[in-house]
């Protein structure tokens, strides 16, 4: 034990006296997961959360076209702007500001598309009162051709953007045409001599709503916590990366030593090599576990500062410290592992740090798993930073408790106890010299 | 007088390699002596020391120290035997304190021992002025007299010293040399390889040489001189048993 504290002490010293590896363990995931998180806030939010501009020429002026502003202009979700410069937007204008990058999206809404509406409401009217028996008749004609709502997207608007707006506006035409089908009804009764038949006076959202849908929440918290977001996908998983980048520091220390010979010195000394080992592990581990910390201190507390959410910790935070210790370990044992096996620190630092970007887009790290293909999702099973990733989710997003995280923690330590394992056997093997 | 190094038949050929490092070597080293181990470049010097220090597996011969086999035995081996490489084997980022202190607690002496034991080397070595200093920024000649330090801190009963002059100036070289004529006083035994013949002359009872893998000759620097044919010096021992073409 002696032994095994004697190496941490060392290994202490001299990272207090390497700056730059200090600054690449701390600082570096530190600066990582503040800029992702605040760059990532916008498209982590749900299209609920934000606010879009939307442009809107209304060549129609009818009472579809002020239905769908109405909707538009009550809806949480947009900022409509029918008119720039007192002057109503042309078809002409919106394309070309939508063009420029200027705007996201727009709507057009075509001459006649309210009559197009009422024409069509007419002949459900008719065909209603023809079952019904009523005798009334309202004039319809036929349909017209291309009597469409265009939307314009901006080139660079991502398919869920546009799948969304798409519904948000279906929704809005719908309960347009549901309320002039019962306008034209009612105008229909009124025409056959029904007694009952009055203009409808209720509001007409109320009477469509019949059933709704509620997001209901699987955990009793706030609310406002339950879905992933930036602060609580980018604290973990670059904090999860930066851990994976102490390899950096780990194989260049293993290969300086093997080159200035120290290492020979502890190949001389009786029993010590694998002490040594055991020393180095622990050492890095706990400096794996003081970067978590960390960087979940700053998630907690730094990210309201700068305008984000606190990230949420679980209903048991203190889950998450074995959850640390086993990233740890996995991390340090593959740092071990590089500086082991390669020969020369450029060998060890680019395989190590390709192999990392690697792991880590392939883990989940840069977009979350659920996003990736499902070639992908299954590929990233492989990864250990998406059992890292995947463990400090189920704790923080699903109140996960020890036990039901442990099966990615086993996965952790044994992939970090055979990486280990492999490295002794390895610096055994290999042919040392005085 | 009671044998502290014993080697024998001992044979090594390298994968890949055309030659055998050694070549049936055999040689004996008794205690409390200073032997220097000489030869030109690829005679299997080092080689011979790996074997001795466990570091290399030999093909087949034995090698033994204090009648331990180095091969079975390399715990107690390396317990007894103190290495200095011509390497500087401490942490270059650790000051000489620091390194002591580590190599010390690995080898299991108490703190109290290890201050008093590198107290003594350090002072006896002309470091103790340094000592709080990163062993990274010492010359050279600091460099290798630190080496040395770390490698006698178990106070080993045998020493294997590989060049340990190489490359330090007069004073540093004159103070090394002093020292290990110290050191041997202590019923140490001392295992010593150099190109430096004329110090070998100097310091050591007794020199072996061997070359291409095999002993060639052995004896005190004056008898080989003595008997050797037309040689006033050790380099001429040297040169007459190992010829005078360039080695690889």
């Amino acid at each position: 034990m002696r032994k095994i504290i004697a190496t941490v002490i060392k290994e202490w010293i001299l990272l207090r006296r390497d700056p730059g590896g200090l600054m690449l363990l701390l600082i570096m995931p530190a600066i990582l997961i503040i800029v992702m998180a605040m760059v990532q806030d916008a498209p982590f939010k749900d299209y609920q959360q934000l606010k879009f501009e939307l442009l809107l020429a209304d060549n129609d002026n009818g009472a579809l076209s002020k239905e769908i502003k109405d909707g538009l202009r009550n809806s949480k979700n947009f900022i409509l702007i029918d008119s720039i410069d007192n002057q109503p937007l042309t078809e002409y204008h919106l394309k070309s500001l939508l063009h420029n990058g200027t705007y996201k999206v727009g709507i057009v809404i075509p001459k006649g598309a309210t009559a197009e509406i009422v024409n069509s409401a007419n002949a459900v009217a008719n065909n209603l009162s023809e079952k019904l028996g009523l005798g009334g008749k309202l004039p319809t004609r036929d349909p017209r051709k291309g009597i469409d709502i265009a939307l314009y997207f901006d080139p660079v608007s991502k398919p869920t953007f546009r799948t969304s707006i798409k519904f948000a506006l279906d929704k809005f035409i719908t309960y347009a045409s549901s309320k002039t089908l019962v306008e034209r009804i009612t105008k229909l009764s009124k025409l056959s001599g029904e007694e009952a038949a009055e203009e409808p006076n209720e509001d007409m959202s109320k009477l469509f709503r019949g059933i709704g849908i509620r997001e209901a929440e699987l955990n009793p918290r706030d609310a406002n916590m339950s879905h992933i977001n930036s602060v609580q996908h980018n604290v973990p998983a670059w904090a999860i990366f930066g851990m994976f980048f102490i390899i950096i520091p780990i194989a260049g220390h293993i290969i300086r030593e093997r080159e200035e010979g120290s290492a020979l010195r502890i190949m001389l000394i009786p029993g010590a090599q694998k002490l040594v080992s055991v020393g180095k592990i622990s050492f890095y581990t706990l400096v794996c576990t003081a970067q978590f910390i960390v960087m979940f201190a700053i998630g907690y507390w730094a990210m309201p500062l700068i305008g984000l959410q606190s990230i949420y910790l679980g209903k048991d935070p203190l889950v998450l410290l074995p959850v640390a210790l086993a990233i740890g370990f996995a991390a340090t044992s593959y740092g071990y592992f590089v500086g082991t096996v390669f020969k020369t620190t450029n060998q060890a630092l680019s395989f190590g740090a390709i192999s990392i970007v690697i792991l880590s887009a392939m883990g989940g790290i840069w977009v979350p798993v659920e996003l990736l293909s499902p070639a992908m999702q299954k590929v990233s099973l492989l990864s250990p930073l998406h059992w890292a990733l995947d463990a400090v989710h189920q704790v923080i997003l699903r109140d996960k408790s020890y036990r039901e995280v442990f099966p990615d923690l086993a996965a952790l330590w044994l992939f970090g106890f055979v990486l280990w394992c492999l490295s002794i056997f390895r610096n055994t093997a290999r042919q040392q010299s005085i | 007088m009671p044998v502290a190094i014993e080697i024998n038949d001992l044979r090594k050929t390298y994968k890949g390699a055309l030659v055998p490092a050694l070549d049936g070597l055999s040689l004996s080293v008794k205690k409390n002596q200073i032997v220097g181990l000489l030869g030109p470049n690829g005679a299997g010097k080092t080689t011979s020391i790996n074997v001795l220090c466990g570091l290399v597996l030999p093909d087949t011969g034995t090698a033994a120290i204090h009648g331990k086999d180095c091969i079975r035995s390399t715990f107690f081996i390396k317990k007894i035997l103190g290495v200095v490489p011509q390497q500087i084997a401490l942490f270059s980022n650790l000051t000489a304190w620091e390194n002591f202190y580590y190599i010390g607690r690995l080898y299991g002496i108490k703190d109290n021992k290890i201050k008093e034991r590198s107290g003594y080397l350090l002072e006896r070595l002309g470091l103790e002025k340094h000592a709080d200093k990163r062993v990274g920024r010492y010359s050279g000649g600091m460099k290798r007299r630190a080496n040395i330090i770390a490698s006698l801190l178990h106070q080993p009963e045998v020493v294997i010293l590989d060049e340990p002059t190489a490359g330090v100036d007069v004073q540093s070289r004159a103070m090394i040399l002093d020292f290990l004529q110290e050191y041997r006083q202590q019923d140490k035994t001392i295992l010593y390889t150099s190109h430096l013949l004329e110090e070998a002359e100097q310091l050591c009872d007794e020199v072996v040489i061997i070359d291409e893998g095999k002993f060639i000759v052995s004896g005190s620097p004056k008898t080989l001189i003595e008997e050797t044919p037309e040689c006033r010096r050790l380099e001429d021992v040297f040169l007459h048993y190992t010829g005078h073409s360039v080695r690889d």
